[in-house]
């Protein structure tokens, strides 16, 4: 599935812009506390994780775990009550409301479990949404490079209530390539969909890492899914207590046996 | 059902509060017209019944017939006063007193006439207190000399007048000097309506009124033990032909329907605005419906999937409208008796007085307001109600998103075919001209089409607009529009509504503008007019004798006017004097000649003598209140009557000799040759500053006096009109609101995936200009025709011409994309500040 010519014109671009991405986001110390006094709870507790470029992550953990909030925190969607998250080298602690909006239109994207897409606008305006509120014309040779590994060419003048779940949820991913993200991050992309459907939308997510070079980071609870995944960071009770690399759908539910206990 | 209706409606104030203030608005306008206009009823009654309080007989001159009191003042022929003994000495008699009134004018301390607007300047001779139970003496007594006068306490106070100043008084005959010994009140007023009052004993005010030896009427008081209607019947027994005797309570009645007829014309116009707003409240209540229904319809599906039937679907939406009607009809009705007594005060600030009295809230107010609200509400809600129960139980389980409009072709062809049919029929009106029942009915036809056609012509809007960068402002703008075509087209719509009254009237106005131009360019050949100060009630003739001796001088034209009826139809007939009358102004002859104008003969409009059926040499009868019928000669007829707003023409000689009064509507002047008119202007001000009253004007000066008047009258209407617009833009926020609610997780997407706030904000105000702007072209356009084919259709009343104001049309659709962004500015914020992480979680 390894395309190297792909790989190194990653890294070339990465060479171009004089710094070697190792690490394409991190958390350090992430604390996040909901409530205060006595009724304060701990959804994130000195959480510390590096997030390497070019590479499947995946999430898990039991509900209430924290891996929302995790990921959310890590999108700049949600504010971390102390701790720090970068992206690419920015602390987001740092910007305001609009330059986290900005940061999230350009640098990040989103696949989200339902109600990717705006309904009004076709498959293709929704896939160039983020570059059209930069206001840049998209690239267009990328755009056709993103179009045609996730299959879409042919969906593209179609609005979202003409397209299966699946490939309304290729069309998010394919919104969240577009601006060549530092990081994709996917919440639960397979949990409105049927089998068939979710497996296909993981291989689209692998051929977009081992292909495109891209980053994604997926939360699931799917033992099956995170198999997918280059390692598998499982979270309970707020902190990181596992990590797994190379993950196979067995060993996954072994993990999950054992801290389900 | 009642407790989840009235949840429903709780659950979201603002809608509700938009809701209510929607109908509210329309309610408040028809309670608060009931209400002034039964109070103000009720006020008369009681004034008149107070006046007359102590005079149970009243004998006077009966009328050939009752003519509009606003046209005559309602003089009758004075009789001679020898009747007073005369009736006197008939047994049951306790007293009987002769009075007289007319014409005078009172000048402030600095010479400049106090001349309430449009309310009477009298005189009157002050009988016995006895005889007018409600008439008292605020301050000082009587007047008893012949260089004494008493004024009304309202004109005494704000004039600055006390006991023992020198007051002028301006009469027909001319200007005299008083002392001020006594200040009067009228029960509880100060002053009659506003009206300004001068009293004084009889003799003098015979004198100044030129009723030497004669009285207008004669008021008496029975003896103890002997009834009005016996008494009346005694004294009537004794009275020669064309001399009446009436009971006091029935003289009060009289005058009381008087007003309050000549009153009844401002209460339908008050109930054409209020009719406006309802409908306009009615679009915007169809729409916060409609989209609470589509904002339900999970709700609506788990109801009907847990066994709810169709029918309790329907009624609770409809008992959810009759909760906001009825609310709205009874907070209407509180705020038209606010709204009344708001009118009350503002008519005092401009100088008419109303009698005090408590307001009248008549039981028909109450039902007609409640009524009006449930309605309104009851039938714009039908269709919605409908709507929701066509909801599948099946919806339940779906991810509510907001329903696509199905472009309905057959609705798209039909709203077409009306458009076209309402557009013809309004440009052949144009054509043709003097069609009003047909520029009305092809108004409403074009309207019915704007309705029906509304969502094909949003999306044609909103495909105009969907251009520019893809997922741009105006793109996502104008998606938003498109997908919910009908509502857009329906809060558009309640714009053009608003939208096409005000700018017909703009454009009709701007006509009757360039009309009184035309006229007074095209008819006037006199070098001055003199006319009235204000909204004074005439010239002394005195002043056109004063002309007529000067030098500079030519010619002398007095023009005056009063209601009559020729040949059995009721009109103004004007009066002219026969010399120079071709030489002040161009009647436009277009039959016979003034060569045979004179006493006997009449001038008649060409319109008038079709619709008579008479011609050049035939004789009309013409009847005056006063004195009854006489026959006259048509001698001409004429087609520029526009000037002096004339249908028929008299002699002077013979309007004098049929009508009391001898004040001059207004006075045409030529200057002698040579004489430089702006001298000739200056020099008669100056001679005539003794009737500080009478205005001297250029030709220029009145087209712009009328102008200025027509401006007034199109403002105050325009102002009237807002409200509706007002509630029409309450219809956008409210609309997009209910727009920005249902789409919260759209929007967090759009932040989540990288809009900014002032982004998502644009799109929402983009969305209300879109809808603003389709409101305004359509009313903006439909009002530009109908207003032009009004205007054809009103060439008999003066519209002559045809002008479009231009520039207040482009004002209009300027004010209009402003509507739009001010309305968008509460919804944008809102979506603005939607919580990204709850929209975009998942379920």
């Amino acid at each position: 599935m390894t395309t190297p010519g792909l790989r190194q014109r990653s890294a070339h671009t990465d060479e171009e812009q004089g710094r070697v991405r190792a690490v394409a986001a991190s958390a350090r110390g992430a604390c996040k506390v909901y409530g205060a006094g006595e009724t304060a709870v701990a959804a994130l507790d000195d959480v510390t994780l590096d997030l390497p470029a070019g590479r499947f992550t995946a999430i898990m953990g039991p509900s209430g775990s924290g891996k929302s909030t995790l990921m959310h925190c890590l999108a700049g969607l949600d504010t971390l009550t102390s701790g720090q998250v970068l992206i690419g080298g920015t602390d987001l602690a740092s910007l305001s409301d609009k330059e986290r909006t900005i940061l999230r239109r350009d640098r990040l994207g989103f696949v989200f479990q339902a109600f990717n897409l705006l309904p009004t606008l076709t498959a293709e305006e929704n896939i160039t949404l983020p570059v059209d509120l930069a206001g840049h014309a998209p690239e267009h040779e990328w755009f056709g490079t993103v179009v045609d590994t996730l299959n879409l060419r042919d969906r593209l003048r179609h609005r979202p209530s003409e397209l299966s779940g699946g490939q309304q949820q290729r069309v998010a991913v394919a919104r969240a390539l577009i601006t060549r993200p530092d990081v994709v991050f996917a919440d639960e992309p397979t949990g409105a969909l049927d089998r068939k459907a979710g497996v296909e939308l993981l291989r689209f997510l692998r051929s977009v890492v081992d292909d495109l070079g891209q980053t994604v980071v997926m939360v699931t609870h799917d033992p099956g899914a995170a198999a997918y995944a280059d390692r598998v960071v499982f979270l309970v009770d707020g902190g990181i207590v596992e990590e797994l690399t190379e993950p196979t759908r067995e060993r996954v539910l072994e993990i999950m046996g054992r801290l389900g206990d | 059902m009642l407790r989840l209706s009235l949840r429903n409606l709780l659950v979201s104030k603002l809608r509700l509060f938009l809701t209510v203030a929607a109908v509210t608005v329309g309610v408040s306008f028809v309670s608060g017209t009931f209400v002034l206009s039964d109070t103000m009823a009720k006020a008369f009654d009681e004034l008149y019944v107070g006046l007359t309080n102590g005079t149970d007989v009243v004998v006077k001159s009966q009328p050939a017939f009752e003519a509009d009191i606003t046209t005559n003042g309602g003089q009758v022929r004075p009789i001679d006063e020898a009747m007073v003994d005369q009736v006197r000495a008939v047994p049951g008699v306790a007293l009987a007193r002769g009075s007289v009134t007319g014409f005078a004018l009172i000048l402030d301390k600095e010479g400049r006439p106090i001349q309430p607007g449009g309310a009477p300047t009298f005189g009157a001779s002050i009988g016995d207190a006895r005889l007018s139970g409600d008439f008292v003496y605020r301050q000082g007594l009587e007047p008893t000399r012949s260089d004494q006068v008493a004024i009304d306490a309202r004109t005494a106070d704000q004039a600055g007048f006390v006991l023992g100043d020198r007051i002028d008084v301006v009469f027909q005959s001319g200007r005299q000097t008083f002392t001020l010994v006594g200040t009067i009140g009228f029960g509880e007023t100060d002053s009659l309506l506003g009206a300004t009052m001068a009293g004084f004993d009889l003799t003098t005010a015979q004198r100044l009124f030129d009723k030497v030896g004669l009285v207008d009427e004669i008021d008496v008081q029975a003896q103890r033990g002997v009834g009005a209607e016996e008494l009346r019947d005694r004294i009537a027994a004794t009275l020669p032909d064309g001399v009446e005797a009436l009971t006091g309570d029935q003289v009060a009645a009289d005058g009381s329907a008087a007003v309050r007829d000549a009153m009844g014309i401002f209460t339908q116009v008050l109930l054409v605005f209020a009719g406006i707003s309802l409908l306009v409240g009615s679009f915007v209540i169809w729409n916060t419906f409609n989209v609470l229904v589509a904002q339900r319809r999970r709700e609506v599906a788990l109801m009907r999937a847990v066994g709810a039937t169709r029918g309790q679907v329907l009624r609770g939406v409809l008992l959810e409208a009759l909760l906001v009607g009825t609310f709205s009809g009874g907070l209407g009705l509180g705020l038209g008796v606010g709204l009344a007594a708001g009118i009350r005060s503002l008519l005092k600030l401009v100088g008419v007085e109303m009698p005090t009295t408590s307001p009248a809230v008549e039981p028909r107010t109450i039902v007609a307001a409640l009524l009006v609200g449930v309605l309104v509400t009851m039938v714009a809600a039908i269709a919605p109600a409908w709507a929701a129960t066509r909801v599948a139980p099946m919806e339940a389980l779906r991810d509510a998103v907001p329903a696509r409009y199905a472009a309905g072709w057959s609705r798209s062809v039909a709203g077409g075919v009306l458009l076209t049919a309402g557009s013809a029929g309004l440009v052949a009106c144009i054509v043709v001209g003097d069609q009003r029942w047909w520029t009305v009915l092809s108004t409403l036809v074009t309207f019915a089409g704007l309705v029906v056609a509304g969502p094909t012509l949003a999306r044609l809007t909103a495909a105009a607009a969907d251009h520019g960068r893809r997922g741009g402002g105006w793109r996502m703008a104008a998606r938003n529009v498109e997908r919910s075509a009908r509502r857009s087209a329906a809060t558009a719509l309640a714009l053009t509504i608003g939208l096409t009254v005000v700018v017909a009237v703009a454009v009709s106005a701007a006509s009757l503008r360039e009309s009184v131009a035309d006229a007074v360019s095209g008819g006037n050949r006199s070098d001055l007019i003199l006319e009235p100060a204000g909204a004074g009630l005439g010239v002394s003739p005195a002043v056109a004798d004063l002309l007529r001796d000067r030098d500079d001088v030519a010619d002398v034209v007095e023009l005056r006017e009063t209601g009559a009826r020729v040949n059995g139809h009721d009109s103004l007939v004007s009066a002219m004097n026969a010399d120079g009358l071709g030489r002040v102004i161009d009647l436009g002859i277009e039959e016979g000649s003034l060569d045979t104008f004179g006493p006997g003969a009449v001038l008649v409009s060409t319109q008038r003598a079709e619709d008579l059926g008479v011609g050049v040499g035939d004789s009309v009868t013409v009847t005056f209140p006063e004195t009854g019928s006489t026959t006259m000669r048509v001698a001409a007829t004429f087609s520029r009557g526009a000037l002096i707003n004339a249908s028929y023409v008299l002699a002077l000689p013979d309007f004098a000799a049929n009508v009391t009064s001898e004040l001059d509507a207004a006075i045409l002047v030529n200057s002698a040759p040579g004489v430089d008119p702006a001298q000739g202007k200056e020099d008669i001000t100056a001679a005539l500053a003794d009737y500080p009253n009478v205005t001297v004007n250029s030709p220029d000066d009145i087209t712009e006096k009328a102008q200025s008047s027509v401006n007034q009258l199109l403002g105050i209407v325009t102002a009237l009109l807002l409200l509706a617009v007002v509630v029409a833009v309450l219809g956008i926020v409210n609309t997009l609101v209910l727009s920005v609610v249902e789409r919260t997780r759209e929007l967090g997407l759009l932040r989540a995936v990288g809009g900014t706030r002032r982004q998502v904000r644009t799109v929402v105000r983009r969305e209300s200009v879109l809808m603003s702007l389709l409101g305004a072209v359509t009313g903006v356009a439909l009002g530009t025709v109908s207003g032009v084919a009004l205007s054809r259709a009103l060439v008999d009343e003066g519209f002559t011409t045809v002008a479009v104001p231009t520039v207040t049309l482009a004002i209009y659709l300027l004010v209009a994309a402003a509507v739009g962004v001010l309305a968008a500015i509460g919804p944008a914020r809102r979506a603005s500040r939607v919580d990204v992480l709850r929209a975009i979680a998942s379920e």
